[in-house]
């Protein structure tokens, strides 16, 4: 392979149901065609996270029980994570990790969490109800339409510098109320789908790549990478 | 006997003679109906029972099974409750469909679902609780590990006098204080290393401390002989051992437990889990080593799910998966057929299946890479999902046949280079798959689950 990215998979032994890993799979499948290779190392408890060290991110979610663990930890890392996001650092977070880029969010028990603020959107909890099923959207910008199936008890709110995924066309999205599923921040890409997402979106898979590469290779040409086509596979 | 619980006794049981004669069903409609009269028909039937309540996410209908044949060997009277009836209704039609025995007293050994066991333990107080393993399992139905363990030990908490008879591999059955008298069982075949899960694992914080538990040896997923670096917390002293491992194969597996050598005639090291937690009730129950190496040889009939069916010259067996950690035995058990195979995957996302298929994504689809698989097939409602699955996994275009249509899948088994060939099918697409074996007359009954 010509090129090489390294990969953070933030807490990828904690925070991981739901097929989340599909994620990674996904990322290598399509990686493979644009002729990089990808070294995936699991960051976790008390392990650093330098944000030079690394190309691209991903953080899957969790159960309660192991987003709890993982809420305290990450804090550790708030500083280096928030300057890998700054710098425009392509990281792709689901949902346990897409609340804790956001200010905080409400555990099982009621009891308020922080995340780490990097991101400008809170969670909230529901009373005995989540949204669960299939879910489609779509980005205005791109045009692209996404299909998931959503799980989640939290109801997540954007801040005023983020933009949404995309628009609920069937399915509950951020929060059941505002039409808006996920966030985009620089490079940062967030969602409540699972399915998991860069499995039936490949081609939010070919824009964290190809943002990637262009970051890490300024000078390089992409064409071809851009161009690579991806086949619908839901 | 109450004459309520006496009244409603006897309209349950009319009601399954009625159901069973005419209608040729009846297994948890008449339960309902007594449950309807007397609620706490339990108290009345269980009375007279030792009872035995198995429960986990997998392996619940292979232990119940195994257990009522080894327990056969010593006790003259057996109840247990059919495949699939683990909720209360099925168990109140068990009982009342039992025949009174004419001496002893008699034992009931019952696969009751996770949530379910405080509805047994409301009324009945067990003699001892298995505990199988607790696995992600369809999460949009099951929800997370700890709260499934939860629902278990709620159940318990009525019961403190029952033994329990825990798998002493898997970690949360050692993360809560129980006033029950415990026994572990597990696997003790390895020399001692230093191991980590793999990454995907789910359960693998310390429940003392929360940090990563490490592994002296692992079995799979997060089961194996844990302890945690960073407290200490380890794994509970075994009174149930494997000892050794001998042979697997897809249809057979040879093992020693506590020194002696036994084989049953299936595969999986989940199901050696399954015999062990079967042979730990067994001893639990003074069983004797050999009555429990009898029992495990002479009965096949237990095994029916792994039957294999004849297509037309080809050797189909059909099996189900439902979760990751199940999918991923799978997988290893048939890796060690040492005849070349060819491997059909059937995804449906009804509600029996789990409406969330991501769950395939969390199974090591990858290990098929290194198996030599001439044609794998691809089908079933959702086969755009196990399709690309397995494009990720390195299945490549030219072996790769995507049949949505199952009587196509039928024709197209048909034709593989293998004479072997293992159907991996999700709940209602192997209801389906059998439905059309059926009709073309390669199995006799539609519904042998």
């Amino acid at each position: 392979m010509t090129y090489e990215l390294n990969v953070a998979h933030l807490y990828g032994d904690l925070m991981n149901t739901y097929g989340d890993v599909g994620n990674i799979l996904a990322l290598n499948y399509y990686a493979k065609q644009m002729d990089v290779h990808l070294n995936v190392k699991v960051v976790s408890l008390e392990e650093n996270f330098h944000a030079a060290d690394y190309d691209l991110a991903f953080f899957g979610g969790g159960q309660d029980f192991e987003q709890t663990i993982v809420s305290q930890d990450i804090q550790t890392k708030k500083a280096e994570l928030t300057k890998f996001i700054e710098s425009d650092g392509p990281l792709l977070a689901i949902c346990g990790g897409f609340q804790l880029l956001g200010h905080y969010y409400i555990g099982a028990n009621g009891e308020k969490l922080p995340g780490i603020g990097a991101l400008d959107h809170y969670t909230l909890a529901q009373n005995n109800n989540r949204f669960i099923g299939n879910i489609v959207i779509k980005n205005q910008e791109t045009g692209e339409t996404y299909h998931g199936f959503e799980n989640h008890q939290g109801r997540t709110f954007l801040g005023t510098d983020e933009r949404p995924l995309g628009n609920v066309v069937s399915g509950k999205g951020n929060n059941g109320e505002d039409g808006t599923e996920g966030a985009i921040y620089k490079n940062v890409y967030c969602s409540y789908f699972h399915g998991p997402i860069l499995t039936r979106n490949g081609d939010i898979a070919k824009h964290l790549l190809v943002a990637a590469l262009k970051r890490k290779f300024p000078t390089a040409d992409f064409s071809q990478q851009e161009a690579l086509p991806i086949p619908a596979t839901f | 006997m109450s004459l309520r619980s006496g009244f409603a006794t006897f309209a349950g049981k009319s009601s399954y003679w009625f159901l069973h004669t005419f209608l040729h069903g009846g297994s948890s409609l008449p339960g309902k109906i007594t449950l309807k009269l007397d609620p706490n028909i339990l108290k009345s039937l269980g009375a007279n029972y030792d009872v035995i309540v198995i429960t986990g996410t997998n392996g619940k209908t292979l232990t119940t099974a195994l257990t009522v044949s080894v327990l056969g060997q010593k006790y003259p009277s057996i109840l247990t409750n059919p495949t699939g009836s683990n909720m209360e209704q099925g168990i109140v039609t068990t009982f009342l469909n039992a025949k009174r025995p004419k001496t002893g007293r008699p034992i009931a050994v019952l696969e009751v679902d996770e949530a379910n066991v405080i509805k047994v333990t409301k009324y009945i107080q067990p003699k001892a609780f298995v505990f199988t393993n607790i696995f992600r399992d369809q999460m949009d139905r099951y929800g997370e590990i700890y709260t499934t363990y939860q629902k278990i030990l709620d159940g318990v908490a009525l019961a403190p006098k029952a033994t329990v008879i825990a798998n002493g591999d898997s970690p949360i059955f050692n993360s809560k204080e129980l006033p029950n008298p415990i026994q572990y069982y597990g696997f003790d075949n390895q020399p001692d290393g230093d191991f980590k899960a793999k990454p995907n694992t789910d359960g693998v914080l310390c429940p003392v401390c929360e940090h990563i538990l490490h592994y002296h040896s692992l079995t799979y997923s997060n089961q194996g002989k844990y302890f945690c670096p960073n407290c200490g917390f380890h794994r509970p002293e075994l009174t149930y051992r494997l000892t050794k491992l001998g042979e697997q194969t897809p249809t057979s597996s040879t093992f020693d437990l506590d020194g002696h050598t036994y084989k049953i005639g299936v595969g999986g090291t989940y199901n050696i889990y399954n015999a062990l937690a079967a042979y730990s009730v067994g001893r639990f129950l003074e069983v004797s080593p050999d009555q429990i190496s009898q029992a495990f040889t002479a009965n096949e009939r237990v095994f029916g799910r792994q039957e294999v069916i004849d297509v037309d010259g080809k050797q189909v067996t059909i099996i189900l998966v439902k979760n990751p950690v199940g999918l991923d035995q799978v997988l290893h058990m048939i890796g060690t057929d040492t005849h070349q195979f060819s491997l059909v995957g059937l995804l449906n996302a009804n509600y029996a299946d789990g409406i969330d298929t991501s769950w395939i994504w969390d199974g090591d689809f990858e290990q098929l890479a290194n198996l030599d698989i001439p044609t794998v097939i691809t089908g079933g409602e959702r086969y755009k999902d196990i399709t690309f699955r397995l494009k990720v996994a390195g299945i490549p275009d030219s072996r790769h046949i995507v049949e949505p249509d199952l009587e196509k899948v039928v024709e197209q088994i048909k034709r593989v280079p293998t004479e072997r060939v293992y159907v991996l099918a999700t709940y209602t697409a192997m209801l389906q798959m059998r439905k059309i074996l059926a009709a073309k007359g390669y199995i006799k009954e539609g519904l042998g689950v």
